[in-house]
C-alpha cells in the first residue's frame, strides 16, 4: 500500500523552494537587502570583457552578504586611517584605506594577481567592490579590521591592523601602467604592475621617494587615502 | 500550507513480513541524488552575497538563526512525538500522529528560507572546518528529507528504515544548528 500524503509534502517544500528561490532572483540587488549598508552601482559590463587577465574574476554580485561582527557594533572608523597586513594562509596581502565615509582597497599576491576595491563606510562596516563586481567586506573590530574579499573566485579572509606610514598604501599610474603596493609595518612591500592584460611583480618603491621607471616611463607613486577615484 | 491533506501515514512500529529493502535502497539513492545537487549547486552557483532579508529582524543572521531555532523546538517535538508513536515513552491519544506530521511540515518549510539564504547569497564554503561541516550538513538534511518522505509513503518498508530516516534527519540538523546559531549566539 501507498501513502500519498509524504509526497505531497515532498511536492509543497520542492514548491516552497523554488517561489523562494524566485522571489530572490526577482528581487534588485540594492533596493531590497534593506539592513545592508548601500553599495556602488555595479560598474558597465564593459570591464569583464578581458577575462583572461588575472584580475579579479569574481561575480557581479550585489549587496554584502550579513557577515555580521557583533562587536565591531559600536565602534565605528576614524575620519582617516589605513590597515595593511598579510591575508589569512599566505594568499598575498591587502590594505584599506579609508577617508570619512569613502574607502578603498588593494589585493594582490605579489606576483600576478590584484585587485582594487571601493566603496562606502557605514559605522564600523565597510563593502567594497571591485570594477569586475567582486567583493570585499570587512568590519572594525576594536583596532584591527576583519573581513574577507573575493578575488579570481577565491575567498580570501583576513585581518589587518593599522599601518603607520611609511607602511600604507601606494599607487601610480602611468599611460598604459597601473601600479599597487602594501607597504607592511616590516617594511617589506607587496606590489604588482599591470600593463593593459599583463602583470608582474611591481619594481621596488622607496616609500621617501616614490618614484619608479616603467618601460621608460617615469611614474609617481602616492598613498591611497580612501577617496580616490581608482 | 492548508492545501496538504492531513491524512498521512501512521508510523507503525514493526512490520510484518513481507518487507522490502529495494524501496528503501531507491528512496536512499534519491535522497543522495538530492543532497550531492544541492552541493554542487551551491558550490557552481557564484554566492550573491544578499538574498531578500525577512523584515522584521536586526540582521539576515538574526533572522536566520531564529527561524533555524524554531526548526529546533519543532524538531524536539518530533522526536518526543516520535518516540509516543514507537511506544517508548507513554504517550497516548488522537493527537499524537497529527502533532508529529504538522509539526514536522511545519519545521522543514520555516527551514526553507533559511536553506534558500545559505545556498542562494553564501553558497557552499570550505574556507574553515565548521563551515565545510555546516555546507555539508546543509545539503545532507534536504536529502535525509526527501529519503524519509519516501520511505514514509511505503508500508512495506523494513521497521528499521523510518526510524533511521527520522534519525538522519534529526541529526542533520542539530549538527547545523551548532554550526551555525550556536555559534552565531555564543562564540
Amino acid at each position: 500500500m501507498k501513502h500519498r500524503s509524504p509526497l505531497i509534502t515532498l511536492v509543497a517544500v520542492a514548491l516552497a523552494f523554488a517561489i523562494m528561490f524566485t522571489v530572490n532572483m526577482l528581487a534588485s540587488p540594492p533596493g531590497n537587502s534593506s539592513a545592508e549598508p548601500p553599495s556602488p552601482p555595479a560598474p558597465p559590463a564593459t570591464t569583464a570583457a578581458n577575462s583572461t587577465s588575472p584580475s579579479p574574476a569574481g561575480p557581479p554580485a550585489a549587496s554584502p552578504s550579513p557577515t555580521a561582527s557583533k562587536s565591531a557594533e559600536d565602534s565605528k572608523f576614524p575620519q582617516k586611517v589605513v590597515y595593511a597586513g598579510r591575508a589569512e594562509e599566505g594568499a598575498g596581502a591587502i590594505a584599506v584605506a579609508v577617508l570619512g565615509t569613502k574607502s578603498a582597497a588593494y589585493f594582490c599576491d605579489g606576483r600576478s594577481v590584484e585587485a582594487w576595491y571601493r566603496g562606502p563606510v557605514a559605522g564600523a562596516d565597510i563593502s567594497l567592490k571591485s570594477k569586475k563586481g567582486a567583493i570585499l567586506q570587512a568590519s572594525l573590530d576594536s583596532d584591527h579590521v576583519k573581513g574577507w574579499l573575493r578575488v579570481k573566485n577565491e575567498r580570501i579572509r583576513f585581518e589587518i591592523d593599522e599601518a603607520k606610514k611609511p607602511a600604507g598604501l601606494y599607487r601610480a599610474r602611468g599611460s598604459k601602467t597601473t601600479i599597487g603596493w602594501i607597504v607592511l609595518e616590516d617594511g617589506s612591500e607587496v606590489g604588482v604592475q599591470r600593463t593593459g592584460e599583463d602583470s608582474a611583480p611591481a619594481p621596488k618603491l622607496n616609500p621617501d621617494s616614490p618614484q619608479v621607471t616603467v618601460n621608460g616611463e617615469q611614474l609617481d607613486a602616492a598613498p591611497v587615502t580612501g577617496d580616490e577615484d581608482l | 500550507m492548508a492545501s496538504i491533506p492531513a491524512p498521512a501515514p501512521e508510523a507503525a512500529p514493526a512490520q510484518p513480513s513481507g518487507t522490502k529493502i529495494g524501496p528503501v535502497v531507491i528512496a536512499f539513492a534519491v535522497g543522495t541524488v538530492v543532497s550531492i545537487a544541492l552541493g554542487v549547486y551551491g558550490r557552481l552557483h557564484t554566492p550573491t552575497g544578499y538574498a531578500v532579508n525577512i523584515s522584521g529582524f536586526s540582521t539576515g543572521p538574526a533572522a536566520k538563526a531564529f527561524l533555524a531555532t524554531i526548526v529546533i523546538i519543532l524538531a524536539i517535538v518530533q522526536t518526543v512525538t516520535a518516540m509516543g508513536i514507537y511506544g517508548r515513552i507513554p504517550l497516548h491519544g488522537a493527537w499524537v500522529n497529527p502533532v508529529h506530521r504538522w509539526s514536522g511540515r511545519l519545521a522543514v518549510l520555516i527551514s526553507v528560507p533559511v536553506a534558500v539564504h545559505c545556498l542562494y547569497a553564501l553558497g557552499f564554503q570550505a574556507y574553515d572546518g565548521r563551515v565545510i561541516a555546516h555546507s555539508i550538513f546543509g545539503c545532507f538534511l534536504y536529502g535525509a528529507f526527501v529519503f524519509k518522505m519516501l520511505i514514509l509513503t511505503r508500508d512495506d518498508a523494513p521497521g528499521w528504515a523510518l526510524p533511521l530516516a527520522g534519525g538522519l534527519v534529526l541529526t542533520g540538523l542539530t549538527a547545523l544548528w551548532i554550526t551555525a546559531v550556536a555559534y552565531f549566539f555564543f562564540v
